[in-house]
């Protein structure tokens, strides 16, 4: 039954997707409206019935292979077109069509203004399809496909104001990226079935051990390049620079995508692989370090952005950050947590801001916002919540999920311990740009001139999801309590087949708590001197350090760089090759051989008697004489 | 019942019922009742033979032999294996397609372009069914008149002057190429007794090293241009710019295919030796082939020519797959050959239904249409995704077979050829997105809604797509056989290990070509000149 259920979760979205798409005309917004939301609520509802089902049984029965058929079998290699129902990919399920459910309803009123209403949630329900596929599959193979298809996705909704080139060249630039990221993958793909000669789950994870070996170059290969699809999709140095620019889509496409789960699904996959990450220690160590770097990076960039929306995105790559450090090190339980609250109060915080910005009729900017918390009550505390959740505040869920990672990285050697800093570091600097971000748009001043549109409080259909997230993210981190109880771990634990067992020690657990907690209290209380207690302090404050204030707003200038050193070169090149080796090598070669047989031909102009005697005789003769010298010379 | 003979003299027959039909408005509409019966007769044809098919079988199936002039070694032999089977498909189906979007609207001088439409199917036609040397080479010059007419009489401003270079290009090309089969039959009938030009008896001959690499040279010559293989690929542009459009999307979706088949049906499995020496040079020429034409395609000005680079790289890719000597990575490039026809001939028709309303082609002469055509919109994206093979699309299936196989035997090479991958984003979004989005530039975009005559076109295509996408094994299935027949011999030349080599390859020579007892041996190397061997 798990399985024809697991099908049911996959094509649910797909089949709304494709009755959308397909109906003739523009359908009833009642109807969208039906086929939008009930189609992910009931792929919900359905995963709700698997999670209680595998719940019931022992923690070895929990998987469960589901077939369609034999996809392709060529040369030894074969691929099904499979599922895999387990712990992890029902936890992934759960959040993918959980969330996604409350984001389609609070987009039924959110996209009301919007003409392409119908589009919308055809391409929601895509993107579903495609994520669930992503977690669902089998193998590696409808892995990358679910992979690419996300992308799609993204691509679709980053560009759904497709008559703004902002937004296509943002859509365009996401793609590319994942494309990048999609080779990685499939590099590693060839390595493993050349190496294992299959791409399933199940067997690669089994003779991993052996027919890669421990330590060996394959087996850092095959993690790095994983990693690469990783680093694109889950926007890391030195392929996040897509992420930010993706917030022109949608804000509902950016809490559920770019948010809470597209964009995770690095996070996933790795711990999906986790065999393969523990075979290659090494290449395990520069995950870690490239997830801490950039969760450093992306807190600084988050400081100085005045787009609320970008605050947000550099505040996801900067939490995804956290993940694929704890990942790196070899943390998966606590990686998973993190990412389980993460999509709660990321999710809430761009639902809540959203709400800000529908009711400014579109408006982003922190320099238009201001004293919003007189207008928009509990859209404020909802915020409140996420900006506590995120900052690490107990008891909220941010700070279980944050701590654990960060105490099992302390006392994961030398490395973890030094990550575990840069990540205290970074959850300071989290709790400040939250805050200046609360403090600006909330509290403070009404902005100069006023507001761009007299603000209003949402309806039911937006309310009511920002309600439940705003539960989740508050109570989400009790899932596990250092010393009292660890369901999630639990959970689980049949899937990290090679888990390391790193565990935090009471001390680390108390050292890191104590810590974040009191960086982030001192962090919010300087958010409240510089943006709330005097606000003009802010405006002076602006004066200094502008040369870093400038390399912060510009966010470090990869784009630049970039654009210098790769896009603009392969222009260059393109257009080298065009002028000069297409028009003179290729086509004058071609040129100069034709020219040559008209010039024979001319020269033979003699020959051309007319007569048809002659012509057959030469013929004859052309082919004896070439049969002659062949089979003399060829012998 | 002769199917394949049919399948081969039924379009032929079409074309020459055109001569029976009169001039004049009554004579447009019997030119085009026979034309669709000719080439829907085909593809039903073509049906019944796909189902009768036999998986199993790895030799050609369906033979239909008849001796023209014994003592020449001449002969009327045609048949079909797991190779040509998709090839015979996919040309059944393409001209089915163009010859009822002809027909809906027809062209000036109906009669003869149908006719010659018809022509070129049954070259091509011919072409992937001969199972002779003399005969394939017969159709792959007839090909080339009905292409010649077609774009010389119906092209676009400058189509002389395109003409006559793609004619005599490939016509050097293929010079050699007779050159090289007489040579063969020659040689053969020196070391087996024989005078033969049946592929399959020449397929055992034990040639020497040098005379494989000597005559493979020749043959592999004029498939390059043909394909066309990078650098020998001049004459493709102003042959896709210049043809209508109808011809551009057969050139590209069909007759590419001929050079592709002609390394897999005689260069592979009749000159192992020398398929081994040229393999890699080809597989570098065939990546440099996916960057260049990946860059040029990013950088066209017009919409056909970014279609037709893009199609200079696709094709890379295809013959790469063929000369890792892989079976993996052959049946890729078997699959990919029939997905890129598909995908290409759809492109070529989305370019077809926007130069309605921006005639001079250039991309940024538009923008914007995917407001005013949504169904546009739509199919355009289906088709640019399967172009740029995103994973899930039918492409990606041919791409990853074909890199999986190509990556076992030459990693290098696959790891650069994924760069092309990269690229084909970056044209392919470049041409959906500036049509389609940003603010309008111009044209406009009802002009450009799909029709139900393009639909017609572009559904079926869109449904084949889907289909392999999904269960691309219907496809693949049916060539293993075949395929491990095909490249086991140049597997073996290349010593490629044990357990790659799905087929015993056949007696080497053929007990039955041996030379008696008594009979002069011929002497092999003494007399052959020392030629540098690359």
């Amino acid at each position: 039954m798990i399985s024809v259920l697991a099908w049911l979760v996959l094509g649910l979205p797909l089949l709304g997707c494709v009755i959308l798409s397909l109906w003739p005309g523009e359908p009833d917004r009642r109807i969208t409206r039906v086929i939008g939301v009930g189609f992910p609520a009931a792929a919900f509802v359905l995963t709700a019935i698997i999670f209680v089902t595998l719940l019931g049984r022992d923690a070895e029965d929990r998987l469960e292979i589901a077939t369609l058929w034999n996809w392709v079998q060529s040369d030894g290699l074969s691929i099904d077109l499979a599922l895999q129902i387990d712990p992890l990919s029902v936890l992934m399920m759960l959040v993918v069509t959980g969330v996604g459910s409350l984001i389609v309803l609070y987009s039924t009123e959110y996209m009301e203004h919007d003409r392409d209403y119908r589009r919308f949630f055809a391409e929601m329900g895509f993107f579903l399809f495609a994520m669930l596929l992503l977690v669902e599959a089998a193998n590696f193979f409808f892995l990358i496909v679910g992979w690419g298809l996300v992308g799609l996705a993204s691509y679709l909704l980053i560009g759904y104001y497709y008559d703004r080139p902002s937004a296509v060249a943002a859509a365009k630039k996401a793609f590319v990226v994942n494309v990048i990221g999609d080779i990685g993958m499939v590099i590693a793909a060839f390595i493993l079935v050349r190496e294992l000669g299959t791409l399933d789950y199940g067997e690669v994870f089994a003779t991993a051990p052996e027919g890669l070996g421990a330590e060996t170059g394959v087996a850092t290969a095959v993690a790095l390049l994983l990693f690469v699809g990783a680093a694109a999709k889950s926007a890391q140095i030195p392929l996040h620079t897509w992420l930010p620019d993706a917030m022109e889509g949608p804000t509902p496409v950016s809490a559920l995508i770019h948010a809470a789960t597209m964009v995770t699904a690095g996070v996933y996959m790795i711990v999906r692989c986790n065999v393969l990450y523990e075979l290659a220690p090494y290449a395990g160590d520069l995950v870690a370090i490239v997830g801490a770097a950039t969760l450093l990076m992306a807190a600084t960039i988050a400081l100085v952005q005045v787009d609320i929306k970008r605050v947000l995105a550099w505040s996801t790559v900067s939490q995804i950050g956290y993940m694929i450090m704890g990942a790196g090190l070899g943390a998966y339980d606590s990686s998973m947590f993190h990412f389980l609250t993460h999509a709660f109060f990321k999710a809430l915080l761009f639902l809540a801001v959203g709400i800000a910005i529908h009711a400014l009729a579109g408006e982003q900017s922190l320099d238009r916002m201001g004293g919003l918390r007189r207008h928009l009550r509990l859209t404020h505390a909802a915020v409140l919540v996420g900006c506590l959740s995120i900052a690490g505040i107990p008891p909220f869920s941010g700070f279980f999920s944050k701590d654990e990672i960060l105490a099992t990285a302390l006392d994961a050697g030398t490395l973890g311990t030094v990550l575990a800093i840069v990540g205290l570091v970074g959850a300071g600097l989290t709790a400040f740009y939250m805050f200046r971000l609360f403090f600006r748009a909330f509290w403070g001043p009404e902005p100069e001139g006023g507001y761009a549109h007299a603000p209003h409080n949402p309806g039911m259909a937006m309310s009511a999801p920002v309600a439940v997230l705003a539960v989740l993210a508050a109570v989400g981190g009790l899932l596990q309590i250092p010393g009292v109880w660890h369901p999630l771990k639990d959970w689980l634990e049949p899937t990290l087949l090679a888990d390391p067992g790193l565990e935090a020690t009471t001390g680390g657990e108390l050292i890191v708590s104590i810590v974040s907690v009191a960086l982030a209290i001192v962090a919010i209380g300087l958010a409240y001197w510089i943006f709330v207690a005097d606000p003009e302090r802010r405006l002076r404050l602006a004066g200094a350090a502008t040369g870093t204030r400038a390399l912060l707003t510009d966010q470090y200038r990869f784009d630049e760089v970039y654009e210098e050193a790769l896009i603009q070169p392969g222009r260059d090149l393109g257009d080298t090759l065009t002028n000069g080796v297409e028009r003179y090598g290729v086509q004058g070669t071609m040129e100069g051989v034709v020219r040559g047989v008209i010039d024979t031909g001319r020269g033979l102009r003699v020959v051309q008697s007319g007569l048809v005697r002659g012509y057959v005789f030469a013929m004859v003769a052309g082919v004896v004489a070439v049969g002659v010298i062949f089979s003399l010379v060829m012998r | 019942m002769p199917w394949i003979s049919a399948l081969v003299l039924l379009p032929l027959l079409g074309a020459l019922s055109m001569l029976a039909v009169p001039a004049g408005p009554g004579g447009a509409v019997q030119a085009r009742i026979h034309a669709i019966l000719a080439a829907g007769g085909t593809l039903v044809l073509m049906a019944i033979v796909v189902g009768m098919f036999d998986r199993d079988v790895a030799g050609l199936q369906f033979i239909d032999h008849v001796d023209w002039a014994q003592e020449a070694g001449l002969s009327w032999d045609v048949g079909v294996d797991g190779i040509s089977l998709w090839l015979l498909a996919l040309t059944a189906v393409m001209f089915a397609l163009a010859i009822m979007a002809a027909c809906w609207r027809l062209p000036e001088r109906p009669r003869a372009f149908l006719a010659m439409l018809l022509l070129a199917e049954a070259g091509l036609m011919g072409l992937f069914a001969a199972g002779d040397l003399v005969l394939f080479y017969v159709f792959w010059e007839a090909m080339l008149i009905p292409f010649y007419f077609l774009i010389g009489m119906w092209g676009g401003e400058g189509r002389a002057r395109a003409t006559t270079r793609f004619v005599i290009y490939t016509m050097v090309g293929s010079l050699l190429m007779l050159v090289s089969i007489v040579a063969t039959a020659f040689v053969a009938q020196d070391i087996t007794g024989n005078l033969t030009f049946s592929i399959r008896e020449l397929s055992g001959v034990a040639f020497t090293d040098t005379q494989s690499t000597w005559i493979f040279a020749g043959f592999a010559l004029a498939f390059a241009i043909k394909l066309p293989l990078w650098p020998f690929h001049g004459w493709l542009p102003d042959a896709y710019r210049l043809a209508p459009i109808l011809v551009t999307g057969l050139l590209a979706a069909v007759m590419s295919k001929a050079g592709v088949y002609g390394f897999l049906r005689i260069g592979l499995p009749v000159f192992p030796e020398g398929a081994d020496r040229f393999a890699i040079p080809i597989g570098i020429l065939a990546v440099i082939g996916i960057a260049y034409g990946s860059l040029l395609a990013w950088r066209a000005p017009t919409m056909r020519l970014l279609v037709a680079y893009s199609s200079l790289a696709h094709l890379g890719f295809i013959i790469l797959g063929i000369v890792a000597f892989d079976v993996q990575a052959t049946q890729g490039a078997v699959l990919q050959m029939v997905n890129h026809g598909i995908v290409v001939a759809a492109a070529f028709a989305i370019v077809a239904v926007i130069n309605r309303t921006a005639p001079d082609d250039r991309i940024d002469g538009i923008g914007g249409l995917a407001d005013g055509a949504p169904r546009l919109a739509g199919v355009f994206l289906i088709v640019s995704m399967a172009s740029l093979a995103i994973p899930g699309s039918n492409s990606f299936a041919g791409e990853f077979l074909i890199l999986t196989g190509v990556f076992r035997q030459h990693a290098w090479l696959a790891v650069l050829a994924c760069a092309g991958i990269v690229y084909a984003a970056v044209y392919m979004l470049r041409l959906y997105q500036s049509a389609m989005n940003g603010p309008r530039r111009g044209g406009m975009a009802s002009k450009a809604e799909l029709r139900v005559r393009d639909l017609a076109v572009l559904l079926p295509l869109i449904a084949a797509m889907l289909f392999i996408a999904l269960w691309p094994k219907a496809i693949v299935g049916a060539t293993t056989a075949s395929i491990e027949r095909a490249v086991a011999p140049a597997q073996v030349a290349a010593d490629r290990p044990e357990d790659q080599i799905r087929a015993t390859v056949e007696a080497d020579p053929p007990p039955e070509a041996l030379p008696l007892p008594g009979d002069p041996v011929p002497e092999t190397t003494t007399t052959t000149p020392a030629e540098p061997t690359p």
